[in-house]
């Protein structure tokens, strides 16, 4: 019956050449959704470069021994049974509105392939600097595009994260950044503001003179590049003559009071830029929360100090700021790193990489939230239920955005490579 | 089988249709190919090619059967046996009718099995069964799992025939077999239903259940090649040719496996087949590759859709060399005209941008355009060779695809690395000596700096240094061998780890960075063949086995090999990749991607090269001088009518983004100031770089490689928001525009009046003078403005935003 609504040949071709790809149900879903009216939602990922310590936030061990349970003490949140770490108060008061999963792995203890795999749900096997496969925001860049046009599809704040890039997807899907923090009384995105020395006189006077100059064929080179520049060129036009883009990019027009509660820092203002942003039409989002996670040593310091009580107020904020301008069900936030920490405390009073077992956090989007998720060993070592690889991560997040993680792209190497190898969304939060 | 008597007629067949592909139709009399069917068992079948004139009539002929208790004939020309016996293939075409006897002689033979190998196996592939998305990939689906692509008999024979204690066939009743159920869509299956229980595909497993799903005997015949009929035609757009797919077999037999067969079109635009091979051709103009698959083996079939009718010769375009002669040949037979010669200007900012990296200077436009001499072109090759910026930028260019990177505290060597790939350039040492120094090196970094590409790949030497001496200096992508058989080739992982083989003893002591690379007298790897189980050994592509002793280097043995004469990747490789240089597309695009399924657009051409390139003892410069020198590398990249669709065949030259290096400094030459890059000399330019590590966001935005791949597609020519941003509003751009000893600073030290500025400007950034228009509109802009200089950098930040700025053309 099926074979009616696709020829044959199509079937054949998509059986054949995608690997981890397309089944029949799976592309007559691509199908309907490619056809439907484009929906809204985005994504803002909170990305913990480094490896958050999970067993001091998510997962505690209170009865381990004290060489793995630190100095930290679980706190009941605001849902029956559930328990996190004592420097995540903020959240411990909306975790309903929250939902971790504290059985995320994988296997690469590298900060490089690590952070590759976890952006990309591809495990790289070599160290490099920079993507090999494409990631998640670049994805989305491609097979979405923005919510809204005259704004990116895909931001990095306030900078471009290492490994955020587009690969084989091509330069156009890298993220666009402000290269500036909000935080800065200044701030402004790169380019985007009028260079001093040039006032919209000028800025015309300028485009105009290009015009009448600029009478080379458009055809004269093989891949349409020119024409592509153009467009670009147009847009970018449009991004500093006109209000929406550089209204968007303007966190200084939120409320004093909104900013303190997001915190006056690199990730807090990040974060409320960051829903500005996909408030405005930019469909994803990733914020780095700052440096400062790989905890080696005085991890108890380090994340008492500063990291956690950063990170709590602004994903916080965040989410309860989502949850009253209506957004929650429509931006999906989420929080990870590239691995977990060590349970067992090194001599340095800090912990190293542990890709065994990881938390991710998950707010809105859709997903059924209140929810803990997977259990660990009695260390936080591995899972002991529910196992979830980065394909089940990411893949919960695609199935948010309504992008097909079958979808098939061909790699450098005319490999079929599908937006992710394996792994399908988390039952417990899809539903 | 008739099949044999095919062969001699494909010429035949391919020069007719080349004649007659713009002949008005005319109905003639109708031949077929094959003059006797025989079938001698169930399950075989045969195509019939029909033609008309010489022209591909297959699917546009009625077939009726004499006996449909003997033999069956589809719409497609397709017969098949329904019983022991004779029978006519009555085949009609308008008024013309033809006869073709056939014979079925072991239909009746019930006993005979079905072999799983050559019968069951191709299904699994054709069908998509084994394919990475269902049972093929690592984990399998829902406990089933077959080997990807099916190149593992033992394995999947095991897996539908004993696995999950035999439960997935039954014998007694093969109807009710879960492997059948599931094929069939008959119970839920969640990749549908692929083989209805009506076709011949199900009548094939279905038997071989019923036998008992014997395994293949060890002395089935295997497959030894797979032949396509015809091997290429030119078609009209829309216009249909039939195909043909025959066997052959380790036992001398020879069996049509059409309908088992896959098939893929590499530009469905041009050309797209269907899974009966079908081909047909598109809108589009060009030429298409169309693969069949069957069993690890492929063969291709060429569709060639001209871009006008044949022509007899190119009269204005008169051949320089012999690039020129073969390009000449192919566009004939394409129906395309070239553009004309490019102009002097267009010329030397083309070359010298292409070969040097840089914008060749005002003072150098102006010698050129006013040199008379008729050899002035060749001139300039033969001086911009010599120069230093040529080994600057190629120094830069193999950096990159030799990742020569500074990561894991290799600084120092990847400055050292950079000045021997500088210095082998600069003085043109042998390719082959080059390749030796790299793929060989060995000893202390300060010595053999090359050792740096090998610590790049530290974290999975083994792999990484196997699939990057393919890709590199053999154009062979060899990584998916690692894993499974080469979907489209022929390279298993037999050849993969043979090749992986000579580096199973690369040692690297334990200290510095990188540190001292050595051979080793054992293995330094604890990787395994999975055929074996051992360590890899070493084993030439294509070729013997090597053996070598503990105190040889097998690494040697290997260039040794690579650089023979004869070694059919090598040379082909090096000069694909420079012609891709110069002509924005290798004649095989990608350049390292050269295999049978991925065709020269220009065969000829490329053996020419590369022949001319061995007999030349591996002298790059003599190749280079060979593609500059050749009219087509100087044709104007402006498209006529005749040659618009073109993006194969070089009939123009197309333009192109400079690259983020040659970009930057190209701007920074514009507007007179420098690099300014910190920790080298102040007067060093983006090309000069040893290696990534010098911040620049302008560099990054413009997507310098971060040395990642080997591959030179990691530059990128999409365009960003970000790049157009920071070339029209910058703080970055605006001061190097108005800096206060930059050219236009400079321009009003000097007094220049507006036209002598405009001039300069022309002819530093675009290496042309402005046009009358051009000169009266930006002097009048500037003669009107109140703030005379800053009306010039207005017209200096014009210029720069042009796409012809931008753009090698």
């Amino acid at each position: 019956m099926l074979d009616v609504a696709l020829n044959r040949r199509s079937l054949l071709k998509v059986g054949v050449l995608a690997v981890g790809g397309l089944t029949l149900p799976n592309l007559l879903k691509a199908r309907a959704a490619s056809g439907s009216t484009a929906n809204r939602k985005s994504v803002i990922l909170v990305w913990a470069a480094g490896g958050p310590s999970h067993i001091d936030m998510y997962d505690l061990k209170p009865n381990a021994p004290a060489e793995v349970r630190g100095e930290y003490k679980p706190i009941p949140t605001n849902v029956t049974g559930v328990q996190i770490g004592e420097h995540l108060p903020l959240q411990a008061k909306m975790f309903d509105k929250l939902s971790v999963v504290r059985s995320a792995y994988h296997t690469n203890a590298g900060h490089g392939m690590g952070s590759q795999w976890m952006q990309t749900g591809y495990q790289a096997t070599i160290e490099v600097n920079d993507n090999i496969f494409p990631s998640t925001g670049s994805v989305v860049a491609k097979l979405k595009g923005a919510n809204e046009p005259g704004l990116p599809a895909y931001v990095n704040l306030p900078r471009k994260a290492s490994f955020a890039g587009a690969a084989y997807l091509g330069a156009s899907y890298n993220p666009f950044t402000p290269d500036a923090s909000p935080n800065e009384a200044a701030f402004q995105v790169k380019n985007l503001k009028m260079p001093s020395r040039v006032s919209t006189e000028r800025l015309e006077a300028r485009k105009k003179l290009v015009s009448d100059i600029d009478t080379i064929r458009r055809d004269i080179d093989a891949k349409g590049d020119i024409a592509g520049l153009d467009t670009f060129y147009r847009d970018a036009m449009e991004m500093v003559t006109n209000t929406k883009a550089q209204n968007a990019f303007d966190v200084n027009k939120e409320p004093v009071k909104l900013r303190d509660a997001y915190g006056r820092n690199d990730l807090g203002q990040s974060c409320l830029l960051a829903r500005r942003l996909v408030e405005s039409g930019v469909t994803f989002v990733t914020v780095q929360a700052g440096g400062g996670w790989d905890t080696h040593s005085n991890n108890f310091t380090e994340l008492k100090r500063k990291l956690l009580p950063q990170y709590d107020a602004a994903v916080a904020a965040l989410v309860q700021d989502l949850h009253d301008r209506g957004l929650s069900d429509d931006v999906l936030v989420m929080s990870m790193g590239e691995f977990g920490r060590t349970p067992k405390i090194n001599k340095d009073a800090g912990r190293d990489h542990w890709p065994g077992a990881m938390s991710v956090l998950y707010a809105g989007g859709g997903l059924k939230m209140g929810q803990m998720i997977g259990t660990t060993d009695s260390t936080a070592s591995y899972p002991t239920s529910k196992p979830y690889t980065p394909g089940c991560v990411l893949s919960t997040m695609y199935h948010c955005l309504g992008v097909d993680h079958t979808h098939v792209f061909h790699d450098d190497a005319k490999r079929p490579l599908p937006v992710l190898s394996e792994g399908d969304p988390i039952k417990e939060l899809v539903g | 089988m008739h099949i044999a008597n095919l062969s001699p007629r494909r010429g035949f067949l391919f020069a007719a249709v080349a004649l007659l592909a713009f002949a008005p139709d005319a109905f003639g009399a109708i031949t077929c190919s094959i003059k006797t069917v025989e079938l001698p068992d169930a399950f075989s079948g045969q195509q019939l090619l029909v033609s008309d004139n010489g022209i591909d009539a297959t699917r546009d002929a009625t077939y009726t059967t004499s006996d449909p208790k003997v033999a069956r004939v589809d719409a497609k020309g397709y017969v098949t046996p329904t019983g022991d016996g004779s029978a006519l293939i009555q085949i009609t075409r308008g008024a013309d009718k033809l006869e073709v006897p056939v014979k079925v002689n072991g239909f009746g033979l019930q006993a005979r099995g079905v072999d799983f190998r050559t019968e069951v196996m191709p299904l699994l592939s054709k069908h998509g069964c084994n394919a990475g998305g269902c049972h093929g990939k690592q984990s399998g689906q829902n406990g089933f799992k077959l080997s990807l692509f099916g190149f593992d008999t033992q394995f999947d024979y095991e897996a539908i025939a004993k696995e999950a204690r035999g439960r997935r066939l039954f014998p007694g009743n093969p109807d009710q077999s879960l492997f059948l159920l599931k094929a069939a869509g008959k119970v839920p299956h969640g990749g549908g239903k692929r083989l209805p229980a009506e076709s011949s595909d199900y009548a094939v497993v279905r038997r071989w259940i019923a036998v008992g799903a014997p395994a293949s005997a060890p002395d089935t015949p295997k497959v030894t090649k797979l032949r396509v009929s015809p091997s290429d035609a030119v078609l009209r757009a829309g216009q249909q040719q039939q195909l043909l797919v025959v066997a052959e077999y380790s036992d001398g037999t020879t069996r049509d496996v059409t309908r088992q067969a896959e098939f893929f079109s590499n530009l469905d635009v041009v050309a797209a087949v269907d899974s009966d091979a079908g081909v047909k051709a598109g809108k589009e103009s060009g030429e298409a590759a169309i693969m069949a698959r069957h069993m690890g083996f492929v063969a291709v079939f060429r569709a060639i859709v001209p871009h006008g009718p044949p022509l007899a010769s190119i009269p204005d375009f008169k051949p320089n060399n012999k690039v020129d002669e073969l390009a000449v040949a192919k566009w004939k037979k394409l129906g395309l005209k070239p553009s004309p010669t490019c102009d002097d200007l267009t010329f030397i900012r083309r070359i010298t941008v292409d070969v040097c990296g840089r914008l060749p200077t005002a003072a150098e436009v102006k010698t050129f355009t006013e040199d008379k001499t008729a050899d002035k072109r060749a001139k300039l090759i033969d001086k911009l060779l010599d120069s230093p910026d040529y080994a600057a930028y190629f120094a830069m260019k193999w950096g990159a695809i030799l990742r020569n990177s500074k990561l894991a505290g290799a600084d120092e060597a990847a400055v050292a690395f950079h000045h021997w790939l500088k210095d082998k350039i600069a003085r043109n040492r042998p390719y082959d000596e080059f390749v030796r120094g790299v793929v060989a090196a060995a000893g202390e970094w300060q010595d053999a700096p090359a050792i740096n590409w090998l610590w790049q790949n530290r974290d999975d030497q083994l792999h990484q240094v196997t699939a990057d001496v393919a890709q590199i200096f053999l154009g062979t992508r060899l990584q998916c061998a690692k894993c499974h058989h080469h979907p489209y080739e022929r390279w298993g992982q037999a050849d993969y780890y043979g090749l992986a083989g000579f580096f199973t003893r690369l040692g690297r002591k334990n200290f510095g960075q990188p540190p001292p690379y050595y051979a080793s007298a054992t293995p330094t790897t604890g990787e395994k063949d999975p055929t074996t189980g051992k360590t890899p050994e070493p084993k030439f592509l294509d070729g013997p086995l090597g053996k070598f002793t503990a105190d040889e280097d097998p690494r040697h043995a290997l260039v040794d090999w690579m650089t023979e004469p004869e070694n059919p990747f090598f040379a082909k490789a090096l000069v694909n990749r420079y012609w891709g240089h110069f002509l924005g597309r290798g004649l095989v695009a990608e350049v390292d991607d050269l295999r049978e399924t991925n065709p020269a657009s220009n065969p000829e051409l490329l053996t020419f090269l590369a022949s001319d390139f061995v007999k030349h003892k591996f002298d790059v410069k003599r190749t280079i001088r060979t593609i500059l020198n050749s009219k087509v590398y100087q044709l104007s990249a402006e498209p006529t009518d005749d040659n618009k669709h073109d993006r194969q065949n070089f009939a123009r030259y197309y333009a192109r983004r400079m690259p983020a290096e040659v970009f930057l400094d190209a701007v920074n030459f514009s507007c007179g100031v420098k690099g300014g890059f910190s920790g080298v000399s102040a007067n060093a330019r983006a090309v000069d770089l040893p290696h990534e590590g010098f911040g620049s966001y302008f560099l990054d935005t413009f997507d310098r490689p971060k040395r990642v791949t080997v591959c030179e597609c990691e530059r990128s020519t999409g365009a960003t928001l970000g790049q157009v941003l920071l070339l029209a509003n910058s703080e970055e751009m605006e001061s190097k525009i108005a800096d206060g000893n930059g050219r236009v600073a400079k321009f009003f030290k000097e007094k220049k009046s507006a036209s002598e500025m405009v001039d300069e400007l022309y002819l530093t950034a675009l290496s042309r003078p402005p046009t009358i228009a051009e000169r009266k509109r930006l002097s009048e802009y500037i003669d009107s403005a109140k703030d005379k200089q800053r009306a010039v950098e207005d017209v200096l930040w014009a210029i720069l935003n042009t796409r012809e700025f931008m753009f090698n053309h």
